[in-house]
């Protein structure tokens, strides 16, 4: 075969790959076309029949009855979950103790010496500050409950973590079962955690440990994997030069070199576990978490505040500390850093032995009453200001009756539910194949077994209200700092901030300008999202090589013309990924906003999780809840690999 | 165990290497002459390295100089076991690593043989002294000891006062200085050298070259090094196996592959290379045979290359007397014959 014969063979082989995938395109959107033509003019579906619900709930309530009734007696309990649930409590109130120990003063001075030496003095200044802010609130009990069930899950975390890491570098057997585990584990709204294990272990810390841990694994396990992973091989190759045996290499060349990333790992880990520490108080999990909680029920916006701004506060620190670890230089301080800290270890031996374990009260001072009054304020003044329709109450209500609302009916009621189905398979079949299609049809049918056919529709209409906001807002953004590195510099703090806030917590200050509804929650997770849509997008277009760039230019393309035909196209990938993030992240939100009214899954789900005799309700959103998020995860990560141009033929 | 692999300190014997999964086709394809793009396509398999023969007698400098997928890299990746070869047998210091199981390999490694990479392979975590001392602290040498030993190589290296640096924050040259430091640390008597030197730029590229000849000089250790680079090759080696597609095309000292090269590839390497610089006035000398020498004709030792006689050559008719190290005289060097070689060798 001559060259030429082989370009024309090639040439016709992309041709009937792009044909073909029109015709796919085409014939996915008349499905859907003539789909819901059908069902709308021949028949009378709505909803998903109800009568089909196969209400597992029951099982399940009389599963909790069971295991409540036996809990004391039954081998299962006496035997193995009791003895689990003593030692991991013990392990906490053990942890709490020592930690209430110390004296309250070495608390801001170990931490202002902390962020000193990982970050330099004027962190190290506001880490004293802040931490010390939170006893002056009078949240210091609490503050060591979460430090304390928040330190035992990283801990746990990272001893199964790097292990696992470890074996799923070395063997790819178990890598095969562990990624996608690990995946499907993150992507799922940590919320869903602590149903099953409410059921088994009752209200408590030792649940809500369990399913931090779950859900604090994933980054740990990854990033030692592929921290191990790219160690360079030509430094393994040196050591397996001078005789080092497997162990010597593992121990002296590729962990230390890996070090970074498990790191970075650990890091997240921590972030992910403060998260979900915080959500636990949902189950009893005591803490800061719980303060909120409690105040967002009793409607005292000015303690649930107090209380965010505590778990604000020891999330940055932590994340601050942990991220600088790697980098740490503390240069010309050094020496006086090792005096203070040898001098602040004694002072806080010294203390302790005294009893000064309890922070002063004279030093107590509450910003409750000023926010409360703020709020109070806003509610009176911005809600509705002067009736004259504008303000955040009318918003609201537009928003919901405008979109929300509509699009609810719509998912649920005007698309009869067969052909929501096939709407939900077509786009399976044209984003992948007949497998995905097949597996979002099955999970369809599931939610609609459920019996949570109707929530679950009420979740994803404001889900996508969510992301269609935050998409755009966050693209245009995300497209001015990929060409401005100076905007980019100056919004990095303020995103990385919003990225370190425990999604809870968000809601308190969006509450108290928006009230209850489904509104806040909205909002609430579009801040929580938007940091991701502005990430993905810079960093998609930042890809794009700049010699794409200049050919461009030479062409004299303009701006806006580079911009749509070139990078936008070729950024497409990533763009998709930004969405399936924004996607995930919305949606854990949109559940979480269940306890401020934000209807849906998420309030069946909460429920759930607060009365006993809602528990098999819970658990079935629960589990409509991963459905949702798997068929939303697999659906835009197969578009998003459908938009990868072809790889080199 | 015959005579020849006794004095050989590494002994490399039908050495074959097979990427991929058929490997027992693709070497019959190899044996019946397909090439590796043949049988690529036949089989997915990839021929890196084809039935490989060579020795290397102790205190020698062996060169293994091919372009890039000549497969250079994997055969002395199988010369030092850091990969299998499919087939073959090779034998370092009289033992054979292809038999070997993991702990002999080990202790082999530890006491006789070390490797210099392309691109260092240094340890970006370890200070440079730890990096040194890496080949003593696998064998469980003390702290204090090998960190001793690892400054006195960076001495010798010319790197004395650098220890407490880590490797990044030297310049390529110096790194590579400590990668041949570190190899030298375990005191082996067989040195392998992947490229060390084709990523620095030409300037310390010759600097390294002169100074691995002058601690050749005073070590007399084995070396296997690969090169792409030719002249460098000519540089440094007692032998040269040129390396194409899998196998060695000629093997010969640099004199043998200038003067004779072996087919056009050869050759193709032999038209740029710096023949008046290599070549030495004993190579194209002619025996004295009882001739007459005038006392006139200039004198030059055996080993002075082709470029310094040159002069002498140009401004007169009269031959050149070629001595020994006794400054007898043994041979004539006469300008038709250089000339025949210098422009045989620019086509």
């Amino acid at each position: 075969m001559t060259a030429v014969d082989e370009v024309r063979t090639r040439a016709a082989g992309l041709r009937t790959a792009s044909e073909h995938r029109l015709a796919r395109f085409i014939l996915a959107v008349g499905t859907i076309v003539v789909l819901v033509l059908v069902f709308r003019l021949f028949t009378n579906f709505g909803v998903f029949p109800v009568s089909w619900d196969i209400e597992l709930a029951d099982p399940i309530d009389r599963a909790r009855r069971w295991l409540i009734n036996n809990q004391t007696s039954h081998w299962l309990y006496t035997v193995f979950l009791n003895p689990i649930t003593d030692v991991i409590d013990w392990g906490i109130r053990r942890l709490e103790s020592i930690l209430k120990w110390f004296p309250w003063f070495s608390y801001p001075l170990f931490t202002g010496l902390g962020l000193w030496w990982t970050r330099g003095r004027i962190a190290g200044a506001l880490g004293l500050a802040s931490v010390a802010l939170i006893g002056v609130v009078d949240l210091w009990a609490e503050s060591f409950a979460t430090l304390a069930l928040m330190s035992v899950s990283v801990l746990i975390s990272v001893v199964i973590g790097i292990p696992l890491g470890i074996a799923a570098w070395r063997n790819e057997s178990v890598a095969r079962v562990v990624r996608p585990t690990l995946d499907a584990m993150q992507t799922m709204p940590g919320f869903v955690y602590l149903i099953p294990f409410v059921l088994l272990f009752g209200f408590g810390r030792v649940p809500a440990l369990i399913s931090t841990v779950i859900f604090a694994l994933a980054p740990v396990v990854r990033l030692t994997e592929v921290g191990l992973r790219t160690v360079p091989q030509v430094t393994v190759e040196a050591s397996e030069m001078f005789g080092a045996t497997e162990r010597q290499t593992l121990r002296l060349v590729r962990l230390p070199q890996a070090r970074p990333a498990i790191f970075a790992g650990m890091n997240q880990t921590t972030m992910l576990a403060m998260s979900m520490v915080v959500i636990a108080a949902f189950i009893g999990a005591g803490g800061l978490g719980q303060v909120v909680l409690r105040s967002m029920q009793n409607i005292d916006v000015g303690r649930a505040s107090e209380a965010g701004i505590a778990i604000v506060i020891m999330a940055i620190v932590l994340d601050r500390f942990s991220t600088g670890i790697v980098t740490a230089d503390p240069g010309r301080d050094a020496r006086a850093m090792r005096w203070l800290a040898s001098v602040v270890s004694v002072v806080a031996v010294i203390g302790g032995l005294l009893g000064q374990n309890e922070f002063p009260e004279s030093l107590n001072w509450q910003f409750a009453p000023y926010v409360n009054d703020a709020t109070d304020w806003a509610r009176d003044n911005l809600y509705d200001i002067a009736n004259s329709g504008i303000g955040t109450g009318p918003f609201s209500d537009f928003v919901t009756l405008e979109f929300v609302t509509p699009l609810r009916e719509l998912l649920s009621a005007d698309i009869p539910w067969p052909a929501m189905i096939g709407i939900g398979m077509a786009l399976g079949l044209w984003a992948r194949g007949i497998r995905l299609a097949i597996g979002i049809g099955a999970a369809l049918f599931a939610i609609g077994f459920l019996g949570m056919w109707a929530l679950s529709m009420d979740t994803l209409a404001q889900t996508l209200v969510g992301v269609v906001i935050t998409l755009a807002l966050g693209v245009p953004v995300g497209i001015m700092t990929s060409h401005n590195d100076l905007l980019r510099a100056a919004l990095k703090p303020v995103l990385d901030f919003f990225q370190t806030i425990p999604s809870f917590v968000l809601l308190v200050p969006v509450i108290t300008l928006f009230h209850v509804g489904r509104i806040p929650g909205i909002i609430a997770s579009v801040i929580y999202a938007f940091p991701a849509a502005v990430h993905y997008t810079d960093l998609g277009l930042r890809r794009v090589p700049a010699e794409i760039h200049e050919a461009a230019e030479s062409f004299g393309a303009t701006r806006s013309q580079r911009l749509r035909r070139v990078e936008m196209p070729l950024a497409a990938p990533e763009l998709m990924v930004a969405v399936n993030q924004v996607i995930m992240l919305i949606l854990a939100m949109v559940v979480i906003a269940g306890l401020v009214g934000g209807g849906g899954l998420g309030l069946e789900a909460v429920r759930g999780l607060r009365r006993s005799d809602a528990v098999g309700r819970g658990f079935e959103a629960g589990i409509a809840i991963v459905l949702l998020a798997s068929i939303l995860d697999r659906l835009t990560r197969a578009i998003a690999d459908r938009l990868r141009p072809p790889a080199a033929v | 165990m015959d005579t020849a692999s006794q004095t050989a300190q590494v002994s490399v014997e039908g050495v074959w290497k097979v990427f991929g999964r058929k490997a027992r086709e693709a070497r019959a394809m190899a044996k019946e002459g397909a090439s590796r793009e043949q049988i690529q396509t036949a089989t997915g398999s990839v021929v890196a390295v084809r039935d490989i023969t060579f020795e290397v007698a102790p205190g020698e400098t062996f060169v293994v100089m091919g372009l890039s997928g000549s497969g250079k890299s994997t055969l002395i990746r199988c010369v030092s076991h850091l990969v299998e070869p499919t087939e073959g047998r090779v034998e370092v210091c009289g033992t054979e690593l292809t038999r070997a199981d993991g702990a002999t390999l080990r202790d082999l490694r530890r006491q006789k043989m070390a490797m210099v990479f392309q691109h260092f392979g240094l340890f970006p975590h370890r200070k440079v002294v730890d990096n040194v001392a890496y080949g003593l602290e696998v064998q469980g040498v003390e702290r204090q000891e090998r960190h001793g030993r690892a400054r006195e190589l960076l001495d010798t290296v010319g790197l004395e006062g650098w220890g407490d640096h880590y490797p990044q924050q030297l310049s390529g040259g110096m790194q590579q200085r400590v990668g041949l430091a570190r190899a030298l640390a375990v005191d082996p008597e067989v040195l392998f050298f992947d490229e060390p030197f084709s990523a620095l730029d030409p300037l310390i590229r010759r600097d390294m070259q002169d100074e691995l000849i002058d601690l050749q000089l005073k070590l007399q250790r084995t070396l296997v090094f690969i090169t792409h680079d030719f002249a460098e090759a000519l540089k440094l080696a007692d032998r040269i196996a040129i390396m194409n597609d899998g196998t060695f095309v000629q093997v010969g000292t640099p004199v043998e592959i200038l003067t004779s090269p072996a087919d056009d590839y050869v050759r193709a390497f032999t038209q740029d290379a710096p023949v008046a610089k290599v070549l030495q006035a004993c190579t194209l000398m002619r025996p004295l045979d009882g001739a007459s020498i005038d006392p006139g004709w200039p004198l030059v030792s055996m080993t002075t290359p082709l470029e310094a006689a040159l002069p002498h050559l140009l401004g007169s008719t009269s031959p050149v007397v070629v001595c020994d190290e006794q400054h007898a005289p043994v041979g004539l060097l006469r300008g038709e014959d250089v000339a025949g070689v210098l422009s045989e060798n620019r086509g």
